[in-house]
């Protein structure tokens, strides 16, 4: 059996991971476009920090591709698909077949219309990749004014933001929305972000947006023009709005793609032994009860896996995901859970605020949590959004939560479980049960 | 794949395949006492073997009277391992313990945020999330010989503990850890 996948990253891993599980002999071809082995792609704002370094930003042990008898095809850029004939097409012509495809391929930066922007310039740039991070630690050295502009408050943003101004930079956001990390958080916890960015060197300006980058001579930006009029100097333009699914490649293949690559429950796309996972995909949201988008860590691991398994033969289903995010920004931690700004005037939302230190946010629809915000406190949200996915019913635990004792919940509902077979514990052999394989798993 | 073995406490104790159970009902707190034991002994312990990153790796939260011991409940699959961005916390394939290489780990709460039983701690100080190691290369984990009433327990018993643990998360997490067995690969395979 021939595995191919593209993409080496979360998603491709867990999947190879998978596949490993139960196929110890299938050969496993990796192809990525860049000419690194597998690293955290979300660290690289740590990385201009120096929370990680060179020898620490690696996802996997050193030796990852040798264990797992990977084929590695770094550097090379799939140029297309041949769905008909099994066949994988690189950017130098040369074919790679398969008979299981896996596309992890995650997403690429999106540039809104911008005048004078120019992601070849050494002083503008997106923020997802290690290059654009080693890209802007040469720019902040030769930037005369030490000022940055960042477009976009998002979480790639704000990452971006965070990084530049490790390095030195005065930073100014711009965000389009009324607030930084508009879409997951709510007015009471932007502004508490925003405060806190402010008072580490990072300025932020929303409800607006760049419209022109004035160019200096050489091509490089001197200053932004915003819409509200407003200029602003800049010595380095980031551009982090979003990122949107990596598919261009998949154009004539016959792969359905709507936005991001249509999958089923097994992770298989439209075409019969071709699989996909990660940022790439259009997922099963549980809270809003759709289709949709969500470009997070934890989803892209749990996809490649399913995908692997059924990949290597055994039948899994994945029962779909929600959007959580985790997020420091000097010194205060940010959970996000599912649905944090609801527009549905059923759902009913409980607040909790201890000055500009701690705030919780909880979202009920009907007896159901489904969504929360957790600012300074984050102790047990684990808790909060494994109910939440869960869907269970816990209005009567509102207080609890608001307080912080999320562990009520599991004390009141898990210890009557835990005590149920106690007796029973130290029982002998059990003939029927097969011996789970926890090892050779990672 | 199609070798099913069975649970054999003695086979697991040897290859050091083992797991802290909890029994909350045990638990009474160390009440009048000024530290819990297992917490105390957790702590010295965790001084001596990872240094800098020290501190207790069990907490007791306590709710009318109740005391439930939290500590990391080992998940197959384990959600924490998925969502760790720099790769620092794994499965270690010998042991099948979740264990942490906690030079990699840079604080984002990503494990914080997902882990269903509460068992990861955030460490403000030292930025680092900090889980129980089921202390494998020790005889008995230092917080089971420091419990006097036994509401901790090191077992070998595999498939129960994983059964019981399903059970459990069934329960409370539904699809999130649902898990196939070995006998539908066979199926598949024919």
């Amino acid at each position: 059996m021939k595995y191919v996948i593209i993409g080496n990253s979360y998603a491709g891993l867990s999947c190879v991971d998978a596949i490993r599980r139960f196929d110890k002999t299938g050969e496993i071809t990796i192809i990525s476009d860049e000419p690194y082995k597998a690293y955290a792609r979300p660290l690289i704002s740590y990385y201009l920090e120096g929370k990680t370094t060179d020898e620490t930003i690696w996802y996997k042990d050193d030796n990852y591709y040798e264990k797992n008898d990977a084929r590695t095809m770094f550097g090379k850029t799939v140029s297309s698909v041949d769905t008909a004939s099994k066949n994988v097409v690189l950017d130098d012509g040369s074919i790679v077949k398969y008979d299981k495809l896996f596309i992890g391929t995650g997403g690429v930066p999106f540039v809104p219309p911008l005048e004078g922007f120019n992601p070849a310039s050494p002083m503008m740039g997106t923020f997802t990749k290690l290059n654009d991070a080693k890209k802007m630690e040469a720019a902040s050295k030769v930037a005369k004014n030490k000022e940055a502009i960042v477009i976009g408050g998002g979480l790639i943003g704000l990452k971006a933001s965070e990084g530049l101004r490790a390095l030195g930079m005065h930073v100014t956001i711009v965000e389009l929305l009324p607030r930084v990390l508009g879409l997951a958080l709510d007015e009471i916890s932007g502004q508490i972000t925003a405060k806190r960015l402010n008072k580490n060197g990072i300025d932020t300006v929303t409800n607006d947006t760049v419209i022109k980058i004035n160019l200096d001579g050489t091509g490089n930006p001197e200053s932004v023009t915003l819409k509200s009029g407003r200029e602003l100097i800049a010595d380095i333009v980031v551009v982090g709005v979003g990122v949107r699914p990596n598919v261009a490649f998949l154009e004539g293949s016959g792969i359905k793609v709507d936005r991001g690559i249509i999958v089923d429950k097994t992770m298989m796309t439209s075409v019969e032994d071709i699989y996909a996972g990660g940022d790439v995909v259009v997922t099963y949201d549980v809270i809003n009860k759709r289709p949709n988008i969500i470009a997070i860590v934890p989803l892209a691991c749990e996809q490649g896996r399913i995908a692997g398994a059924n990949m290597a033969g055994v039948y899994r289903e994945y029962p779909g995901g929600m959007g959580l995010n985790s997020v420091e920004i000097y010194g205060l931690p940010i959970i996000t859970i599912g649905l944090t700004n609801p527009n549905d005037p059923s759902q009913s939302v409980f607040t909790y605020q201890e000055g500009e230190t701690i705030y919780r946010k909880l979202v009920y629809s009907g007896e159901i949590l489904v969504g929360a915000i957790l600012l300074g406190n984050i102790d047990g949200a684990g808790i909060l959004s494994a109910i939440i996915r869960q869907g269970a019913k816990c209005l009567s635990y509102k207080d609890e939560f608001l307080k912080g004792n999320i562990f009520s919940f599991v004390i009141d509902n898990e210890f009557e479980i835990y005590n149920i077979n106690e007796g029973y514990a130290i029982r002998g052999d059990f003939k029927d049960l097969p011996e789970f394989s926890r090892t050779n798993w990672r | 794949m199609d070798k099913f073995k069975l649970t054999n406490l003695k086979a697991d104790l040897k290859k050091g395949r083992t797991e802290i159970m909890l029994y909350p009902s045990k638990c009474d707190g160390c009440e009048g006492e000024e530290f819990h034991a297992c917490i105390k002994a957790c702590e010295e312990h965790m001084k001596e073997k990872y240094g800098k990153y020290s501190g207790a790796r069990v907490s007791i939260k306590k709710k009318n009277g109740k005391f439930f011991p939290v500590i990391c409940h080992n998940c197959d699959e384990a959600p924490c391992v998925d969502a760790c961005m720099p790769g620092a916390r794994y499965k270690d394939a010998e042991t099948g313990w979740t264990l942490t290489n906690y030079k990699k780990c840079v604080g984002c709460w990503m494990c914080v945020m997902v882990c269903p039983f509460g068992a990861i701690e955030r460490v403000e100080g030292s930025h680092f999330a900090s889980k129980c190691d089921g202390c494998i290369d020790e005889d008995v984990p230092k917080c089971v010989s420091a419990c006097k009433r036994n509401a901790l327990l090191r077992t070998g018993i595999k498939n129960y503990s994983y059964e019981r643990r399903l059970m459990v998360a069934k329960k409370m997490y539904g699809p999130y850890v649902k898990m196939h067995y070995a006998g539908i690969i066979k199926d598949k395979r024919g």
